[in-house]
């Protein structure tokens, strides 16, 4: 089972996720974004390259369940797992803690550029009195995701195949 | 890296130039993740319900009082409101336009919010297969709400009015004025503009839309009141504030009007 298909299964795990559980659990009417916290925490894990990767499928994913305008979130996603794996390239760290911070500073960024591209191409309504509150909600729910999102995304990386011996097992 | 970004961008162009098979593929996604919505709200439903009752108490207690306060007062207002309800039944038979209740009606339930946290968006429970088309202007008892953006085959996503992503063409009734309006970032009000400076504009006029040749919406369906009025003498033109006499918030269900824009 390659890397590529792991990706792709929790990718619409993910979806499933976001669509059905995390959009009803709402803070202050922002609700968590797990496809932000699956491209920033593969940057994390697996460096700018596979975070830009990561973060580009997963903006598509988020592009199909949306209505704003298709590849904005590809691009946006993009950059934070670009930027959430240069940052952990750049900082030299073991912490828990300072994982959560580059975790919450990929996904402001990520985010921020969501809206200004979006505002700049003419989306209406992405800046007003509430996207504070957005950013700081969704960077701060993204740091906490992207714990538990670590193993999954180490499981993905993995080069052996935990499901190999069960299946030598069946030939 | 490089092509992921030419990519993204290339996919950016033909989304803003409208390009069809973008939005066919987003409604047969939706399509595809209905029964698998179905099951999986199912399945998280006890979650959601935990997570509303953790966090939603406080909001639900203050929500009760405003509520009640609000219930008194609008006991007084029934009686205006009835006298209202009459004298907009005889402006629009005045003005001689087919009453709003006489378009067919598609009755859909509101299965989910947006998936993100940008784009004021619902999603329906029906789609083409009930008649259901892109464009198609989304109601509640009490006036407008969105329009369909993207119709699958038994779900439809609507990007309601609140949201700023459209213009709606009004008029105030009892007047002869139009205007344009859009959402303000307040989910209950939206701003109008391009209000001819002539036309008397009162606080507490009736806007409906206009349905004006071209419009996206049919005419006479309720869309605010008047609750702000500002003379631009430079502009020529006058600006109001129209607050929405349906709630975009909280809906539960909500009728498709099955109206097409002449193309």
């Amino acid at each position: 089972m390659g890397s590529a298909f792991r990706y792709a299964l929790m990718l619409i795990t993910v979806t499933v996720l976001q669509k059905f559980l995390f959009q009803h659990a709402r803070i202050d009417d922002v609700g968590m974004d797990a496809f932000l916290a699956l491209s920033v925490t593969a940057g994390l894990v697996a460096g700018p390259r596979r975070g830009a990767i990561v973060g580009f499928a997963a903006g598509i994913a988020l592009d199909l369940t949306v209505v704003t305008p298709f590849g904005l979130g590809a691009l946006s996603y993009l950059v934070a797992g670009v930027v959430a794996g240069s940052m952990e390239k750049l900082i030299v760290h073991s912490g828990r803690s300072l994982t959560m911070l580059v975790g919450f500073v990929s996904a402001f960024v990520g985010l921020l550029f969501f809206v200004v591209v979006g505002s700049i191409i003419g989306v209406a309504g992405l800046i007003d009195g509430h996207l504070p509150v957005v950013l700081l909600i969704v960077s701060a729910s993204t740091a906490v995701l992207v714990l538990p999102c670590r193993r999954a995304v180490h499981w993905a990386e993995s080069p052996s195949n935990s499901l190999n011996p069960a299946l030598h097992r069946w030939q | 890296m490089i092509l992921l970004v030419l990519t993204a961008i290339t996919l950016l162009t033909l989304s803003g130039r409208g390009f069809g098979p973008l939005d066919s593929l987003r409604s047969a996604v939706g399509s595809g993740l209905s029964p698998v919505g179905d099951a999986a709200s199912w399945v998280f439903r006890p979650l959601s319900n935990a997570w509303d009752a953790a966090f939603s108490q406080n909001d639900a207690e203050k929500e009760n009082q405003r509520l009640q306060e609000e219930n008194d007062r609008l006991r007084g207002e029934v009686t205006q409101s009835a006298v209202a309800t009459q004298q907009l039944q005889e402006l629009l038979q005045l003005v001689g336009i087919p009453f709003v209740g006489d378009t067919p009606v598609v009755h859909t339930r509101v299965v989910a919010g947006t998936a993100g946290n940008f784009g004021d968006t619902i999603e329906l429970d029906k789609g083409t297969a009930a008649g259901i088309q892109n464009g198609m202007p989304v109601i509640t008892g009490q006036g407008l709400i969105g329009r369909v953006r993207l119709a699958g085959e038994n779900r439809s996503t609507v990007e309601l009015i609140s949201g700023g992503g459209f213009k709606i063409g009004f008029l105030v009734i009892g007047t002869s004025a139009v205007g344009v309006a859009e959402g303000s970032g307040n989910p209950q009000v939206l701003q109008g503009t391009n209000v001819d400076i002539s036309q008397n504009v009162e606080l507490g006029q009736i806007a409906v839309t206009a349905g004006l040749r071209g419009s996206s919406f049919p005419p006479n369906i309720p869309v605010g009141t008047i609750t702000s009025v500002r003379p631009d003498e430079a502009a020529r033109q006058t600006r109001v504030d129209i607050t929405l006499l349906a709630s975009t918030r909280d809906l539960t269900y909500a009728d498709v009007v099955l109206w097409k824009a002449a193309s």
